[in-house]
């Protein structure tokens, strides 16, 4: 079923229509439910996976924006979603599927809650950067308003993210939390979107810095799940 | 100089600044080797660890603590100060308490936790700090297609009858609990065990409770404007 991610990459790259987008989002849901139903859980394990579920989700929490009417000035922002979204699924590509079952120690649902709701909040991250690159480009006040809805809907996940990663962790580990690299980003990833709320308070005269800090903002949540999987040893890493 | 004081941390700047500072930080130190799994951080409680290591080796995490410390103060005062005046939504202000009864669960935890790991046989016995007596009756595993375990389980038996504790599910038994890491079945089988208390859980949890609780007032209040 690889035929359905190669697909997904090359419709979200290529959505200068919303249809097109829609198809690209459908191709990677059916891809992930492929890869579902033959795991018999989510396909959270592994950087194809991930990466995948990370594009699908990115296409997936993109979708009522790229219908708003609030975007339909900024003509490049389907694409925008789709080209972010298509370059997740073809970084997915070169890796190996694993298919392995859940080690019992991740065999339970708050595993799966952790790490589902925390690609929801990575998506809206990355859509809310976008919307930063619009409003700096002259896309409006709304373009703003939009960014600040994007971040606080992926806030809102990734608290909740963090809440039953603390309780997977109670059960699992002994503890809700640990002192490793992966916490520590997840933390400051936390805290930066909680300055980045904190800040709309300052008030119009920090608009610029506002959408700045979306787009900052992304890039610490690329660092929090590639970076630190990559660069440091923790015992998240996949 | 309490009402400098008290506007000083009813600032929105000094929480912006301290966040900050937080985020720096844990920055540096996730690129210390004493986050790192051999670190030792997670093998005591954190108060502990923090007597114990050198300076040159935890002069990051104690940064951190201080302007966590002050950022508790800075969101306790902001929130008593919004909530004297009328018509402001409570939401901000219930995820304000959700962070603080965190921030009090990790100091509870910082100085009351309690681990320890053992490797222990079936037939093997482990103490309680009250002298009651815990056995390892039985040690099971099931090994999967790939050749791994795929689930396991030990037995343990305690005053109080014979109890079973797997992967996610610890027995929890006067404050403590045990948990089942990994399991060898040959040549004997043996279990990895470890005691936790988390004197902060509750807490945490409760916290965690009340912080979504005002997030989602806050998404509804959002929603539409």
């Amino acid at each position: 079923m690889k035929w359905l991610l190669i697909t997904s990459a090359i419709l979200f790259v290529a959505s200068i229509r919303r249809p097109i987008f829609v198809v690209a989002l459908g191709c990677s849901l059916a891809y992930l439910a492929s890869r579902g139903l033959a795991l018999g859980r989510l396909p959270l394990i592994g950087p194809q996976d991930t990466l995948a579920f990370f594009s699908g989700s990115l296409g997936l929490m993109a979708l009522p924006f790229i219908y708003s009417r609030q975007t339909a000035g900024v003509r490049w922002f389907c694409w925008g979603c789709g080209a972010l979204a298509g370059l997740f699924a073809a970084l997915a590509l070169p890796f190996p599927t694993i298919n392995m079952p859940l080690p019992p120690i991740l065999d339970t649902y708050w595993f799966e809650l952790h790490v589902a709701l925390a690609f929801f909040a990575y998506g809206l991250f990355g859509i809310a950067a976008l919307l930063g690159v619009a409003f700096l480009q002259g896309g409006g006040k709304q373009a703003l308003d939009l960014q600040y809805r994007a971040a606080l809907v992926g806030y809102s996940f990734f608290s909740l993210s963090m809440v039953s990663g603390g309780i997977w962790g109670y059960y699992a580990w002994g503890t809700y939390w640990l002192w490793t690299a992966k916490e520590l980003w997840t933390s400051i990833l936390w805290i930066f979107y909680s300055l980045y709320l904190h800040l709309r308070l300052k008030g119009q005269t920090w608009e610029r810095g506002f959408a700045w800090l979306g787009i900052v903002g992304f890039l610490v949540t690329l660092f929090t799940y590639l970076g630190v999987s990559m660069l440091m040893r923790s015992s998240h890493s996949f | 100089m309490l009402k400098k004081l008290y506007t000083t941390f009813c600032s929105l700047n000094l929480g912006l600044w301290l966040m900050t500072g937080v985020m720096v930080t844990l920055a540096l130190g996730s690129f210390s080797s004493a986050s790192s799994e051999q670190g030792g951080l997670n093998d005591m409680p954190l108060l502990f660890w923090l007597q114990r290591a050198p300076l040159g080796y935890s002069w990051w995490l104690w940064l951190c603590v201080a302007c966590i410390a002050v950022l508790f103060v800075n969101a306790l005062v902001c929130s008593i100060d919004a909530l004297r005046r009328k018509g402001r939504s409570v939401a901000p202000h219930l995820m304000h308490a959700g962070f603080l009864l965190i921030v009090l669960a990790h100091l509870l935890s910082a100085y009351g936790g309690f681990k320890q790991q053992m490797q222990l046989p079936q037939g093997d016995s482990f103490g309680f700090p009250d002298g009651e007596r815990v056995v390892v009756e039985r040690i099971t595993g099931q090994v999967g297609a790939m050749g791994m375990m795929s689930g396991y389980r030990a037995d343990l038996r305690l005053s109080d009858g014979l109890h079973t504790v797997q992967p996610n599910q610890p027995l929890f038994h006067k404050g403590y609990g045990i948990y089942v890491k990994d399991v060898a079945l040959s040549p004997v089988p043996v279990a990895l065990f470890e005691v936790h208390k988390e004197p902060g859980a509750l807490t945490a949890f409760i916290g965690a409770l009340i912080f979504t609780v005002g997030n989602l007032m806050l998404l509804a209040q959002r929603k539409g404007r």
